[in-house]
């Protein structure tokens, strides 16, 4: 065959096409950034002009690396407490998401636990709202006065005034983190108990083992790769998570690598923050690295299909009652009691007063009023609001839309080139964008498209450039949920239709995708949700112009003006849990599906 | 001894019965099979009777024991019970080597680590898996791992022994090979196996008796012979057997002495019992059950019938011929060819044919069938 006609058979596959477009797309839109972003940290920008002395704008320079890790104090201050910081809280937060989500996802699939429909929806509501709701619920309740401002509903109510060390930084970070990522914990640890064969606890029991050494000897053992990955992606999300550190540190100047990375972004030093940004990267890169060593090692958990359906459930007996009601109240004092707190703080009028005369709808109704929060209506009069809201849900359909199906194809053309390097290449292209901490990720878009780029103008402050990013972001879970649709999908189903002459499109459209309808729309749900409630990625690419309600929310909680804060955040978790709901009854696509990797 | 007794276990599992009133003896050095289509109650009675499953209600008792009564609330934990569970998915830990997955339960009963190595060696070597010792389940084969798991359970020496469909993973012929294994297993080790399966030729050429079950009810309980040869009802003779046997719906009625006149698709019968006499009402309507082996088909034969397919597989031939508008199935020994159309004659052989009453289906009476 001559190479003409190779490249014409090999073009004449669908699949190939699709991989071959992607690679060099994903290619542009990754591996590219990567590389201007590495450039950008030896380079002299304009607003640094004064710190590097004697140079022009564009010249090489060793100044930014030095400064970051060679600089002593300034270094230790600037780079390694907050590198210190990040790894502290981060590693706090997966242990409180490993050992809660393992506990809850144990006693969801193993034991006679009652009310085990409520506690699976509500338990990963945390994961399904903001990250930063927590944080905010936690400041509503334990805000102190000495920070400044009115004190929280928790010393209203009992007037005890909370220690510092107890409303920010380190420990409510690890708490509320914990809290955000055990769901994570318990969908992935969950997933694999429920398809460990009971069998083999149930093997262990015949010969005569304890409880606790079928526990330490069989259960643990065999669930440990899922709980070591599991511990890996939970530690690279709080690695990379800025809203929770940003809302509890700040007060207290708490910094971590994301916080960091924001003010030299948005200060006077962009080049320190694209060499934090790299090494936010690297950190990712690694822990994949990691992961990878963990999956298919000899001993690894293999799956040995077999009837497990008949799962004899461990009797808690005399604990079953109290650990059901617990387990019951806790999950809901983590997902409902938050919504309330932000309901509270919307509808009163002074601070911290929380007696009834105090109430007021100024926040959500109101007109303007000069003497608060310098004059802006209620946030249901609010047009600013309303087009923040417009923006939210343009850009997250949008970036759905087209992230779900480019995953899908993506998906299926990968599965269908399954084994070939160019399936491999274009896998692991989709997923890199996973392991970018989004502020990084943000970073990277703007050292990139701040200017013209190739053939592509300044994207700075456009709405394209917001869609580009989340689209690359969430390009991972999408593919995720193709490939994973496409690997339950018998290659004969295709390839019948192919036989009878059905047009490439028509078998996607008519075969495929109804076939596994559920997955690939998992595949469009995750992009829509998370870019609802993203605020790190977008939070230096905007512009006024083109605000979304999280960013505003950002904005109105910097200013102080907490009500506001709490009504918008009550909007956008309300939104979100509705959309989440609804795609969820109508079509059972599910946020649980599709994540982890 | 061990003997396993249960009385009245009922498992519900919410308004589902899996298991209803069950009454069973199992006599110490029984090989008894637990045989039903799927979904019959069979694996939740064995593993009721493990203790891996509580019964809703009745009593288990193990040697003169009770492990479980729904009215004294006793309900003894599998691991004492002093039983031997071998799983469908032969339940292998993936995470241990041949050798972890064999000593663990001599561990648990504190054996000495000298006195655990030389039971493993002997155990792998009976097993013929000596040479994977170290090895883990997800490098062995179906058949290895099959026997790595019968060697785990053997370990311990229980007197008990129960397997959920232990051979249902592996091809057919490693299939034939284990199940002779089994056998000699049973005498050797001179214990009560449990077994369950779906495959009515394992439990006829493994038991000593089967427990055939439908709908969580015991249908008959009996030696494999006797259930093949004697069906308590339709279901039964449906059920075992293959070829399947031959079911001819028709009416009856009583004619001189002892003999009963039929009538199915235009043939007359006389058939006569030999089990004892039997009183049809008048016209009762009937099902009649022939064995394929008691379908004679050759020149001879009152009754002429048109081949509809042969199919020889060498030892035997399996004939479909058709009678009227019956299709009828006959095993002739040897290859015999007949070609599609081609016309023969038929006979009915021995004493058992089986009259079922149709309403019921309840066997009515075995006995010689003739063509009048």
């Amino acid at each position: 065959m001559t190479i003409g006609n190779r490249a014409k058979s090999f073009f004449r596959k669908p699949h190939n096409l699709i991989l071959v477009t992607l690679a060099i797309a994903l290619s542009f839109l990754t591996l590219f950034p990567l590389i201007s972003l590495a450039k950008d940290t030896f380079i002299v920008h304009p607003s640094e002009l004064m710190s590097v002395r004697g140079s022009h704008v564009g010249d090489v320079t060793l100044f930014h690396w030095k400064k970051v890790f060679a600089s002593g104090e300034t270094s230790m201050k600037m780079f390694y407490m907050p590198l210190w910081n990040s790894a502290k809280t981060s590693l706090g937060s997966c242990a409180i998401a490993i050992l809660l989500g393992g506990s809850v996802a144990w006693l969801v699939t193993r034991s006679d636990i009652r009310w085990k429909p409520f506690i699976s929806v509500v338990f990963i509501f945390p994961y399904v709202m903001p990250s930063w709701t927590l944080a905010m619920a936690w400041i509503n309740f334990f805000r102190n006065r000495l920070i400044g401002g009115a004190p929280g509903l928790f010393t209203a109510l009992t007037g005890i005034e909370t220690a510092n060390w107890f409303a920010y930084g380190v420990f409510p970070i690890i708490v509320v983190q914990g809290l955000h990522y055990a769901p994570f914990a318990y969908i992935l640890i969950g997933g694999i108990l429920r398809n460990m064969d009971a069998n083999l606890e149930e093997a262990a029991t015949i010969l005569k083992a304890s409880r606790l050494k079928i526990l330490s000897r069989i259960t643990l053992p065999i669930v440990m790769p899922a709980v070591l990955s599991t511990f890996l992606l939970v530690f690279s999300s709080c690695m990379s998570s800025f809203a929770v550190p940003a809302f509890l540190g700040t007060p207290v100047r708490f910094q971590v690598l994301t916080t960091q990375l924001y003010r030299t972004l948005n200060g006077i030093n962009p080049g320190y923050g694209y060499i934090m940004a790299l090494v936010m990267i690297a950190i990712g890169t690694l822990i994949l690295a990691a992961n990878q060593l963990f999956v298919g090692k000899r001993k690894s958990f293999t799956t040995v299909t077999g009837k497990s359906s008949n799962i004899s459930l461990v009797k808690l007996r005399g604990a079953r009652l109290p650990l059901s009601i617990l387990l019951v109240g806790f999950a809901a004092t983590i997902s409902i009691l938050p919504l309330v707190t932000f309901a509270v703080e919307s509808f009163i009028m002074a601070p911290g007063d929380y007696s009834f005369g105090n109430l007021t709808t100024q926040f959500w109704i109101g007109e303007g009023r000069e003497d608060i929060g310098g004059g802006e209506p209620g946030i249901l009069l609010n047009k600013y609001i309303y087009l923040g809201l417009w923006n939210s849900v343009k850009l997250s359909l949008v970036v759905s839309l087209v992230a779900g199906t480019i995953g899908g194809l993506a998906g299926y053309a990968i599965v269908k080139a399954r084994g070939t390097r160019l399936s491999a290449l274009v896998n692991n292209l989709a997923f890199f964008p996973y392991l970018m901490p989004s502020m990084a990720f943000g970073a990277i878009y703007l050292s990139m498209f701040g200017k013209p780029t190739l053939l592509l103008p300044s994207l700075y402050g456009t709405f394209a450039l917001l869609v580009l990013v989340g689209t690359v972001k969430y390009l991972p879970f999408a593919s995720r949920a193709g490939v994973n649709a496409m690997l339950q999908l018998s290659n004969e189903i295709e390839e019948s239709a192919l036989i009878m002459g059905i047009p490439w499109w028509k078998r996607m459209a008519r075969i495929i995708f109804p076939i596994q309808k559920t997955s690939f729309l998992s595949g469009y749900l995750l992009p829509f949700i998370s870019c609802m409630r993203e605020l790190a990625l977008f939070v230096i690419l905007i512009v006024p112009a083109n605000r979304v309600l999280t960013s505003m929310l950002f904005q109105y909680n910097e200013k102080g003006w907490n009500q506001y804060a709490n009504a918008i955040n009550l909007l956008i978790v309300l939104i979100v849990l509705a959309f989440n709901t609804i795609i969820n009854k109508a079509t059972g696509a599910s946020i649980d599906k599709g994540i982890g990797g | 001894m061990p003997e396993i007794i249960l009385k009245e276990v009922t498992k519900r599992f919410g308004k589902f019965v899996a298991v209803d009133r069950l009454n069973l003896t199992i006599g110490d050095g029984d090989f008894v099979t637990l045989l039903g289509p799927s979904g019959c109650g069979k694996t939740t009675t064995l593993r009721m009777i493990a203790g891996l499953e509580s019964p809703t209600e009745g009593e288990i008792l193990i040697d003169g024991k009770t492990v479980f009564s729904s009215k004294s609330g006793v309900d003894v934990s599998p691991d004492k019970r002093d039983v031997g569970f071998l799983f469908q998915n032969y339940a292998l830990w993936p995470h241990m080597t041949v050798e972890q997955n064999i000593s663990f339960g001599l561990e648990n009963l504190k054996w000495e680590k000298d006195r655990i190595r030389t039971r493993v060696a002997q155990l792998l070597a009976t097993l013929k898996i000596g040479q994977f010792g170290k090895r883990y389940p997800s490098e062995l084969s179906g058949g290895q791992q099959q026997r790595v798991a019968i060697a785990r359970t053997l370990a311990t020496g229980p007197k008990v022994l129960f397997m959920d469909e232990p051979l249902s993973n592996l091809d057919a012929k490693l299939r034939t090979e284990m199940r002779t294994e089994l056998k000699r297993l049973h005498v050797e080790t001179d214990s009560t196996f449990v077994y369950v399966t779906h495959d009515q030729l394992e439990a006829m050429t493994l038991s000593t008796k089967t427990c055939l079950m439908k709908e969580g009810v015991l249908q008959q309980y009996e030696p494999p012979l006797s259930v093949y040869n004697n069906p308590a009802n339709l279901f039964v003779a449906d059920f075992v057997g293959s070829p399947t046997i031959n079911l001819i719906e028709g009416r009856g009625r009583n004619v001189n002495l002892d003999d009963i006149k039929l009538i199915a698709d235009g043939i007359d019968m006389i058939f006569s019992p030999v089990s004892g006499s039997i009183t049809l009402r008048e016209d009762q309507e009937i099902v009649l059950g022939i064995r394929p082996e008691y379908v004679k088909i050759g020149d001879s034969g009152k009754m002429r019938a048109r081949v509809y397919s042969t199919l020889p597989s060498g030892m035997e031939t399996i004939v479909k011929i058709r009678v009227g508008g019956q299709l009828l199935t006959s095993v002739v020994f040897g290859a015999i060819d007949f070609d599609v159309d081609e016309e023969v004659g038929v006979e009915f052989l021995g004493e058992r044919c089986v009259v079922f009453d149709k309403e019921t289906g309840i066997n009515l009476a075995l006995g010689r069938l003739g063509i009048v």
